[in-house]
This record gives C-alpha cells, structure tokens and sequence, in this order.
C-alpha cells in the first residue's frame, strides 16, 4: 500500500488546494513531513483564511495574550497565551509549552495564521502595549516582536479599517506601516488614557494616512495642519483648539468637496467667537448652540450645519428641511 | 471491484460504453489499445478512452499501430498494481468523450487503494481523475485533528520516527562496521 507522505509534490500541493486552512494547518502538526512541505509551499498555493476581522489584545489583569479570528459567519476563533501558565489554550485544549518563550509561540502562531489571510479584513485591531511599564514580564516584549514579525511578513495586511488602542503613541507607528494603505478605509486611535497627547507629524507623512477617508482620534492631537485632515470625508479629532482662520478653510473645502460627510471637533478651549463671527456673519443661537447654514457647490437638497456647542464643534452636511426655522441659508460662494 | 461495479450502475446515462462513439460516427472504426499492469492481465482499451490519459495518448499518437500490432504490443505497467490499472480502465471507459462531472463519488473508499489510485493516476497524467481524488484526500482530511489523521493514515509522530530513524543508524552502523570504511560511507 501507498503511504500519503509518498505522494508527489505536486500532488500534495493539489490535495492542500482542495482542503481549507484549518485542515492545513491540522496537517502541519500531523508530522514534519508535511510541516516542512506546507512551511516550504508558497502564500499563493495556500487556502485563504478569509477572516473577517483579527484582534490581537494583550492583557495585563491575566498578564495574557488574546488573538481573536473572526469569519464572516460569525464565528469566532480564540487563542490565549498565559504567560504564567506558559500555555497556549484553543478552544478546549491547552498545550503547556515546556522551554519555549510564550511570547514567540503566540507570534509564530499569529505569523502562520497571516500567511493564509490575503483577502480583506473588514477591521484589524490591536491592543498591545498593556505590558509597558512591566519591563521584567515577556509581554513586554510582544509590541516590538509583533512589529518585527510584520516586517518579516513582508506583506502588508489589507483591512477596511486600522485601529489601536494604545498608551503609547510609538505604537502606532510600529504597527501602521504595515496595514495596506489602498485596502484602508478607516483610521481609529484610541487613547487608553485621557487627556494623551499625540504628535502627529509622522503619522500624517504615511500613505496610510494620506488614502485613508476617514480618521476617528481620541488622543489630543497637537500640531495640525488642516491640510492633512482635508481629504478624509469624516473627521472625529480631540485637539487643544482651532483657529478661526482654519475653521473658515475647513468651511470652504467642504463646501466645495463632494465626498465630505462630517467633521466632528472636541476642543480645549475657543476664544475666538470674534472672528469667528466677522468671517461667518451673526449665528442663529438656540441658547445652547451658535449654528450657521452654508449652501454647498451643486447640492440643492442639502446644506454645511456648522454648530458650536460648548467645547465641540460640528461639521455635517443636513437635509435643508431640517434647517432651524429663523435661520439664514448663506448662498455659496467659492471666496 | 465493488466499487467500479456500482459506478457503472449508478452513472447517469446507462448505456454501453461504446454506444456514444459509434452513434456520432459511426463510419470510423475506433481503435483499440492494450495495457497491463504488474499482474500481466491485459485490458483492451479504446483510444476514445485512453484520450484520458496524457501519458498513454502521447504515446499512441506518435505510434500509428495497426490492430495487430498494438494486440501484440500491450502497454505495460509494472508499477501499477492490476486492480489499480483495473479501476483505471474503467474509469476510462465510463468518462469515454464525455464531459467529466464537477465530482465523482465512485472513488474508493479504502484510504490504500485511494492512494495507490492517485499515484497511478499522477503517472498516467489522467487530469481529472486526479482532481477528483485529490479532492477526496482532502474531504478524509476535514475536520479532523492531528492525532485522528495519523490514526488514519498510519503516521508516526514526531517523536515515533525520530526513534525508528536512530533505530535504523544504529542498525546501518553496526553493518557498515562489518564492512570495509568505503562501504559505509555508502550506507549514509
């Protein structure tokens, strides 16, 4: 009789084509035969995992790693790495890893995973530096092992929206450069804790920020320039303030943008009410919100709602029957 | 032999197998070849089937064999075992000019013969036939874990080979010590 490690290569690449990924990887620990072979074989000869979204969490309560995959029906594949344990726990079976790092067990794993993920993912999230001020654990070190084994990928991973939730703005740029800056549509920061601050001067330079078109930021962001907000069509930033004068820019783009939905602005502080009013005329107050209405470049049913309300100020385009009765409609005017 | 019996029964137009063939052109006489495996037993096989196979139609097509001398020069097959070549044939004759289904569900269901099936089916290049086994190969596999599949399809761990391969040295060892220094380079 004929043993199935004596099949021929190419036949063995078929029989892989025909199983899905999970077979395959259940074929790659059934023996090192067939661990080398699929190891050796090229992403392209791979099924594809076609997950829907991929969490990758550290967390420091159980002082473990989380990976969690989700497919597009629903179901949700979840993996922990205790580093106390040194286990890896998989549905219900837990493998204790005798003389390995746990750390480069979950970042193996989560490289091998990847080779089969080439389609898009509707969201990547990372929550990772959980571990940061804990120099003496191994998760500490997971962000820089997980960003260098992006870098070993050399592939970067497309996925409609990029988010991480970090305490440490270095983080994001350690993992960013490696999302696919035509598959991204959606940029979120999330702070971990309030009142961070975010330099954006590197971040805004990245094709990933640049062909993003929308961008979702908790952090407070210093040193914008209007210009690098521009093209997304919705804006949700916290920032120290705004001058009058950007406001106005903001104002002008967006009427003029056809792909402009919202921009969304929490502020520290506004002293600039003056001359706010001198370049936009006298608001309609409502008692607790100033609002101006601006009619937009070849758009006759909707209008810009410009609307200051405390500390925020709000950028959307409404229906113009939901103008407040009283309230001027200025005519558009490119200047 | 269960299995080539039920497939006859069960493929969906159940006619004799060479009745297409002659009912499309019926004033060309179709030519027959023969093949045999390791058991010398000799299948006569029309070329219409043999098309199947890239490697026997290369063959027959540079050949321009009269009857007589294709009876008397069968093909053979040595390292095809004579069921094996047996389910081939009348796979062969089954798919005779007829567009291959998406799936074939009259493979062997013993995982050895299944095997056997796909390396003389690799070696006579039947395109199809190996798609379908390949994907059976595949089906044993889902769903399956590591330890099932060995199970199955008699692998030794790691950890067993590892074992068996020193086992094999030692053995290899103690020969080549008998043996002359040149010998025993050999041996490795």
């Amino acid at each position: 009789m004929s043993s199935i490690i004596e099949m021929p290569e190419l036949v063995l690449e078929r029989i892989i084509g025909f199983s899905n990924f999970k077979d395959v990887l259940t074929l790659r620990q059934v023996c090192r035969d067939f661990r080398n072979f699929i190891d050796d074989l090229k992403d392209s000869k791979l099924p594809y995992s076609k997950f829907k979204q991929i969490e990758i969490v550290s967390k420091k309560d159980e002082n473990k790693i989380v990976f969690a995959f989700v497919d597009f029906d629903g179901t949700c594949f979840r993996i922990e790495y205790s580093e106390s344990a040194n286990s890896r726990k998989y549905q219900r079976k837990t493998t204790v890893f005798e003389n390995s790092n746990i750390v480069d067990v979950a970042i193996r794993d989560l490289q091998l995973v990847l080779k089969f993920q080439k389609s898009q993912l509707e969201r990547l999230y990372f929550d990772v530096d959980d571990f940061q001020l804990l120099p003496g654990l191994l998760l500490h070190n997971f962000p820089v092992k997980l960003s260098n084994m992006f870098k070993m990928l050399n592939r970067r991973i497309k996925t409609e929206t990029f988010t991480t939730e970090t305490y440490n703005q270095s983080q994001i740029m350690r993992l960013l450069p490696f999302v696919d800056p035509d598959a991204r549509r959606k940029l979120i920061l999330l702070a971990k804790d309030d009142d961070m601050k975010l330099e954006i001067d590197e971040i805004v330079k990245t094709e990933q920020w640049k062909k993003s078109q929308e961008i979702h930021c908790d952090f407070h962001v210093l040193n914008v320039n209007v210009e690098d907000i521009f093209h997304f069509s919705r804006i949700t930033l916290t920032m120290n303030t705004i001058p009058a004068r950007d406001l106005d820019i903001l104002r002008k783009v967006f009427i003029l943008s056809s792909k402009f939905e919202h921009a969304f602005f929490e502020l520290t502080h506004f002293h600039e009410n003056e001359e706010i009013s001198n370049l936009w005329g006298t608001p309609f107050n409502t008692g607790s919100s100033s609002n101006w209405y601006f009619r937009i470049k070849d758009l006759e049913e909707e209008v810009l709602h410009i609307e200051f309300r405390g500390q925020f100020i709000n950028f959307h385009l409404i229906d113009l029957r939901h103008v407040l009765t009283g309230a001027i409609i200025q005519d558009y005017n490119e200047n | 032999m269960s299995s080539t019996e039920q497939g006859t029964s069960s493929a969906a137009p159940a006619e004799p197998t060479t009745a297409p063939e002659s009912a499309a052109a019926p004033e060309v006489p179709e030519s027959f070849y023969y093949v045999h495996g390791k058991d010398k037993v000799v299948h006569k096989v029309s070329a219409g089937a043999l098309q199947h196979s890239a490697l026997i139609h290369g063959m027959i097509s540079n050949l321009g064999y009269t009857e007589e001398q294709a009876k008397a020069n069968p093909f053979p097959f040595e390292n095809i075992d004579g069921d094996i070549l047996q389910m081939v044939v009348d796979w062969c004759n089954q798919h005779k000019g007829k567009p291959t289904p998406p799936e074939d569900t009259n493979l062997p269901k013993q995982k050895e013969k299944l095997f056997d099936l796909v390396l003389a089916v690799n070696y006579l290049e039947i395109k199809e036939l190996l798609t379908y086994c390949c994907k059976q190969v595949a089906m044993m596999v889902k769903g399956k874990s590591p330890e099932e599949i060995r199970e199955i399809w008699m692998i030794p761990t790691d950890a067993e080979d590892e074992a068996a391969e020193k086992e094999a040295k030692k053995r290899a060892g103690k020969e080549a010590a008998g043996e002359t220094a040149a010998a025993a380079g050999d041996a490795k």
